[in-house]
């Protein structure tokens, strides 16, 4: 579904990612695992297309990204979360959610202007669509709160219900469950098992191995911007070279 | 004294509570997409002389002389947007008043716009409801925008630009549409406001007076649609209503500015403070 070739990302003198090679097939949860620094969210902010790769290819459904605005490759079908909350703050659950409907409530403007039957029925049906999907992601009695005042656990919720409002088909989460109690995690665990049955493709980014262990089909490791291992989280969890990334080398791990 | 009286006058002023009510809500569309964006007066001055020369040199109706400028203002915008709206923050703001300044020295050196003695003799064929049409159907086009997916956009990108691209949203399109209805909207004050004052001159567009509609809006609030409308008619009349204090009227104007900001940071009309005000007062009421 996607694949990234001989990806490079150069930050001045600072090389972020070393050529990166990945394919996420489709319909799996696909996890991605590293150090601090390795360059994980950089691989992401490239597939969004936040900036481009200094070289290498990027191909989704068999159609290269490269050159894209961020707004394309969401309509593509890409939807991603963030590491660090980006929700529009000061609006509403349920508007938080219908902003990531933007693309498909593709009514014109005179529509909106003149309050036409098509816009009143879009607006509504995309209303209704809105509160599945926060029923779905478990906020679905807060629709009318003010994204600001969630709590951590419920903010990374939200972000996933907005980014499935998108309609996407590959769904990236940029630490889904960071700063989550257990049952909280155990939440989105479940909902992220729902979404492999409808046949998302889920490319997550996660420092809770448990969580990353219990999900993923595939698992690929990065350190100092190289993928250094990829294969089954049991293969990944007896590789020596990711067991010496995480915990140092012998001598330096005391 | 009899209404006509009155009316005779304080028409002018009526009138430009009316225009810059419309000024505000231009500006303020730019700014609830996040743009900091002070050409409006300039877009105003377009208006002014683009359809004050069409009535009075080419005796053009009034309608047709108040679309042209509308239309004339909007294209202008149009054709800067593309480069200017790359910028943000202080940058966007610092183009767009030079932009201003380049308005303000052409309209100096043209001869159709009289060079620097401006325009005199314009007709005076505006009428006090032509400006509460004009703000009602404005009221109600950017009401209707602001409950739509355009709205919301505009709302996303303030928020967060970057998170609202990822979101599917073609974020420069969104703020070229805020810039050129927002010019759009100061080209109709401008065509209105040239057929009430009779005169038109190139210092009526500059640096002050895109400063004071800026004040308005902030002033006023721009959460709402009334904020901008309540900040237009407070900027109009505070000089007025302070005449009383002769030469320290501009002193007492810029203090109760002060004033405002420091304590209603979100300007006078701000729906949310009065909500929550309304709920404290339901819980002392039932206790």
């Amino acid at each position: 579904m996607l694949t990234l070739e001989r990806i490079s990302r150069h930050f001045g003198g600072v090389t972020a990612l070393e050529q990166v090679s990945l394919t996420v097939p489709s319909g799996q949860v696909f996890g991605l695992i590293g150090p601090n620094g390795a360059g994980k969210t950089t691989v992401f902010n490239l597939i969004t297309g936040l900036f481009p790769p200094s070289s290498g290819e990027m191909h989704f459904q068999g159609q290269s990204l490269l050159g894209l605005p961020p707004y394309r490759i969401a309509t593509r079908g890409i939807a991603r979360t963030f590491q660090n909350i980006r929700l529009f703050s000061e609006m509403s659950l349920i508007d938080n959610v219908i902003v990531g409907m933007h693309a498909h409530l593709d009514y014109p403007i005179w529509d909106a202007v003149l309050r036409t039957p098509r816009f009143r029925r879009l607006e509504r049906h995309a209303r209704a669509e809105a509160h599945q999907l926060l029923h779905r992601v478990g906020l679905g009695d807060l629709s009318q709160e003010l994204a600001g005042n969630l709590s951590y656990g419920n903010q990374r919720k939200l972000e996933i219900a907005r980014a499935l409002a998108t309609q996407p088909r590959l769904l990236l989460l940029d630490e889904p469950v960071a700063g989550m109690n257990a049952t909280e995690k155990n939440a989105v665990m479940a909902l992220i098992e729902s979404l492999r049955q409808d046949h998302l493709t889920v490319f997550m980014i996660e420092h809770d191995m448990r969580f990353v262990m219990g999900l993923c089909d595939t698992v690929a490791v990065l350190n100092f911007g190289r993928i250094i291992a990829e294969g089954p989280p049991s293969a990944i969890q007896s590789n020596p070279a990711v067991i010496e990334a995480y915990l140092g080398q012998e001598d330096s791990a005391s | 004294m009899d209404w006509s009286s009155w009316w005779a006058t304080y028409s002018t002023l009526v009138l430009s509570i009316g225009v810059y009510g419309l000024m505000a809500l231009s500006i303020s569309l730019t700014l609830s997409c996040g743009l900091l964006s002070l050409a409006n007066a300039a877009f105003m001055g377009i208006g002014a002389y683009v359809s004050a020369v069409s009535t009075l040199q080419y005796g053009l109706s009034f309608p047709s002389a108040l679309l042209l400028g509308i239309l004339a203002p909007s294209s202008v915008a149009l054709l800067i947007g593309v480069p200017v709206l790359r910028l943000s923050g202080v940058y966007l703001a610092m183009a767009t008043l030079g932009f201003g300044e380049v308005v303000r020295v052409v309209a100096l050196n043209l001869d159709i716009t009289g060079g620097p003695l401006g325009l005199n003799g314009i007709p005076l064929l505006t009428e006090w409801w032509h400006v509460l049409l004009s703000v009602v159907v404005v009221l109600l086009l950017l009401q209707a925008l602001r409950h739509s997916r355009i709205g919301r956009a505009f709302e996303a990108i303030r928020e967060d630009e970057t998170a609202a691209r990822l979101m599917g949203i073609a974020t420069h399109r969104i703020k070229l549409l805020a810039f050129v209805l927002g010019a759009a909207i100061a080209g109709l004050a401008g065509g209105l406001n040239a057929h009430y004052t009779f005169t038109l001159s190139p210092g009526n567009f500059g640096f002050e007076n895109a400063v004071d509609i800026l004040t308005m809006a902030i002033l006023g609030g721009i959460q709402g649609l009334l904020g901008p409308l309540l900040g237009g008619a407070i900027i109009t009349l505070l000089p007025e209503l302070l005449r009383g204090l002769q030469e320290f009227r501009m002193a007492a104007n810029g203090v109760i500015l002060i004033a405002v900001v420091l304590f209603l940071p979100h300007g006078i009309w701000d729906p949310r403070r009065l909500a929550r005000w309304l709920k404290k007062r339901s819980k002392h009421a039932d206790a």
